[in-house]
């Protein structure tokens, strides 16, 4: 039985609250947010850096800190914590070879060598086990460190914006062996970014924190495609953010006056009520480009809407388009095999749609903290104005 | 050429640079760990016997070492115009230097290997013993050179707690002034040359020590 790592703690610092709750068994959980949000500062209250000023954290059966009421209180000291720390730029001991960093915690005995060897040589850097950190690559770096976690033997490492400053090849290849090493071991993870693509990456689980609290916490795909609320579609930068009025509510569909546009949309958990404003997004890659001369199939009824093309340019991935649709801008990505024969060009007017399916409506604010707050979703007036 | 004074120079300067490296150092190292109310003014009374006259360091050492002081008298400790006091003047002109050049070294080591460390399970005095002294020990070595150059150098001070015993008090500087005062210049001459080359010796050794090394810091990658 993996122990699990339970966090609720509150903490005031300078610029906010920090009130952090949530648990993490086996797995990689991604802590994402803007800079400043308090994800470092959570990693330091787990890793005993830093001092809640009320709440648990426990790790199974063993409590790692306890400040509150009615119970004495427990504050481990980080030495007794033993939770693994990869810093944000690996914070090797300079002075120190690779191998002396790796047997660091392990202590002096030729058993702590020799395991620390073993660390090295399963982050496939044996042969440099005598390097000193300056010579190593970044990469190498980050490998000495996260083997230097794993000395420690805790079932936690926490990793802090740990490749951020890494190439992009590197990284891809640190995520894999972060996954491998992470099933492999039953670890508990938790990611720190505020890069989506490094989310991605790695992460089984999303914890999207912002002004130092968590605003929803899920599975990847599914925080991703059904967002709790406006600032968490805001926050992960959804794309093709549009408003709209509410004109008609079917069993199935939403219709939605977009533009003048009768528009249908999934009908989402919370129904919204009718003539109400409300935030939906569009899905890039779910916007087709109709065919001018050929049948219309399955859009054929709903959602067709004309548009003109502004600019498209080459992405990492899929080839994207700026697409005006009324007064807004659209964004569309589409593999970079499709529409080729299309001759799509900046200025050329087109047809566009998408399936009801592909309109995903937000909740201005989630549900269950629906009576702590009351911002009216008008800072998004900027309607249609893609992300 | 003096050898007594010579020689009585290196044996005070020895003892004193002893002195200074561990009383300096826990000093520094308390300066730059700690936080206490009156900090400001301890460190800046730390650093007066860089700015005052010697001869007002050697009155307030006539003052703690003579008869009447809680040294002499609680104690029964009795160094006045002996060979003892002028490592005691020595070493209050050359802590400054010491505190001053290690405090700089430990202040310089990054607080985040401290805190990498101790998520790493090691105990406060590991750390400064395996982690911040390691990375700290050019700047402490370059305050003990120093420090242990000023000691070798004291001479107002010591003129006036040893009270200038030929073969048993007198340092070298003090040697020289005495052979200037008598007009014996081939003797200053070959003092004075001494004096320069080991001073001359001991800067250059502290350059030595302060100069970067070649390949960056490992942690320190640009953010």
């Amino acid at each position: 039985m993996q122990p699990r790592l339970s966090v609720d703690i509150r903490r005031r610092l300078d610029h906010l609250t920090l009130r952090m709750q949530f648990q993490v068994e086996a797995e990689i959980l991604v802590l994402f947010g803007p800079s400043g949000a308090g994800k470092t500062q959570t990693l330091q209250a787990i890793a005993g850096l830093m001092t809640p000023d009320a709440g648990v954290i426990s790790l199974g059966d063993t409590m790692l800190f306890r400040q509150r009421q009615g119970e004495p209180p427990i504050n481990l000291p980080p030495r007794r914590r033993r939770i693994g720390y990869v810093f944000q730029h690996y914070a090797l001991f300079p002075h120190m070879t690779a191998l002396e960093n790796v047997a660091f915690p392990l202590g002096n005995s030729t058993q702590a060598r020799r395991r620390a060897y073993e660390l090295l040589d399963r982050m496939h850097l044996a042969h440099l086990a005598q390097r000193r950190p300056h010579e190593l690559s970044g990469g190498q770096q980050q490998r000495v460190a996260i083997a230097r976690a794993l000395a420690t033997d805790s079932p936690v490492i926490l990793f802090d914006e740990s490749f951020s400053a890494l190439d992009q090849p590197v990284r891809d290849q640190l995520h894999a062996d972060l996954r491998a090493l992470q099933a492999e071991r039953g670890l508990i993870v938790i990611y720190v970014t505020h890069n989506l693509d490094d989310a991605f990456a790695v992460g089984s689980r999303i914890a999207i924190v912002r002004e130092g609290q968590i605003e929803q916490i899920g599975p990847l795909a599914e925080v991703c495609r059904y967002p709790a609320n406006v600032r968490v579609a805001q926050i992960l930068g959804i794309a093709n953010v549009i408003t709209a009025q509410v004109i008609g509510i079917e069993l199935e569909r939403v219709w939605l006056d977009w533009q003048g546009w009768r528009i249908a949309a999934a009908l989402p958990a919370q129904p919204p009520a009718l003539g109400e404003m409300v935030t939906a997004f569009i899905r890039p890659e779910e916007i087709w480009l109709v065919y001018p001369d050929r049948p219309l199939s399955r859009f054929a009824n709903h959602n067709l809407l004309p548009g003109r093309i502004v600019e498209q340019w080459p992405g990492r991935r899929l080839f994207q388009v700026r697409i005006a649709v009324g007064g807004a801008m659209l964004e569309i990505a589409h593999p970079y095999t499709a529409y080729a024969d299309l001759g799509i060009a900046a200025g050329s007017e087109v047809q566009i749609s998408f399936q009801p399916e592909s309109v995903v409506i937000v909740p201005a604010v989630s549900h269950a903290t629906h009576d702590l707050r009351s911002h009216p979703p008008d800072h998004i007036r900027h309607a249609g104005i893609s992300g | 050429m003096n050898w007594p004074a010579f020689w009585l120079s290196l044996q005070v300067t020895a003892f004193a640079t002893f002195f200074i490296f561990v009383i300096g150092l826990p000093i520094a190292l308390l300066l730059t760990r700690t936080a206490f109310p009156g900090q400001i003014v301890v460190e800046t009374l730390l650093m007066l016997p860089l700015i005052l006259p010697p001869s007002v360091i050697g009155y307030y050492l006539l003052l703690a070492l003579g008869r009447g002081s809680p040294i002499v008298e609680w104690f029964q400790i009795r160094i006045l115009f002996s060979w003892p006091a002028a490592v005691v003047a020595s070493v209050v002109v050359g802590l400054p230097l010491m505190i001053q050049s290690s405090k700089a070294a430990l202040a310089n080591v990054d607080p985040r290997l401290e805190q990498a460390a101790r998520t790493l399970g090691a105990g406060e005095l590991r750390i400064i013993t395996q982690i911040t002294l390691p990375l700290a020990r050019r700047g402490i070595v370059a305050g003990i050179v120093l420090g242990g150059a000023r000691a070798l150098g004291e001479f107002g001070a010591t003129l006036m707690v040893t009270g200038n015993i030929p073969g048993r008090t007198q340092t070298l500087p003090v040697a020289i002034y005495d052979a200037v005062q008598a007009q014996r210049y081939a003797d200053a001459n070959l003092m004075v040359l001494v004096m320069t080359a080991v001073a001359f010796v001991g800067l250059w050794w502290v350059r030595q020590l302060e100069r970067p090394r070649q390949a960056p810091s490992a942690t320190q990658i640009t953010t």
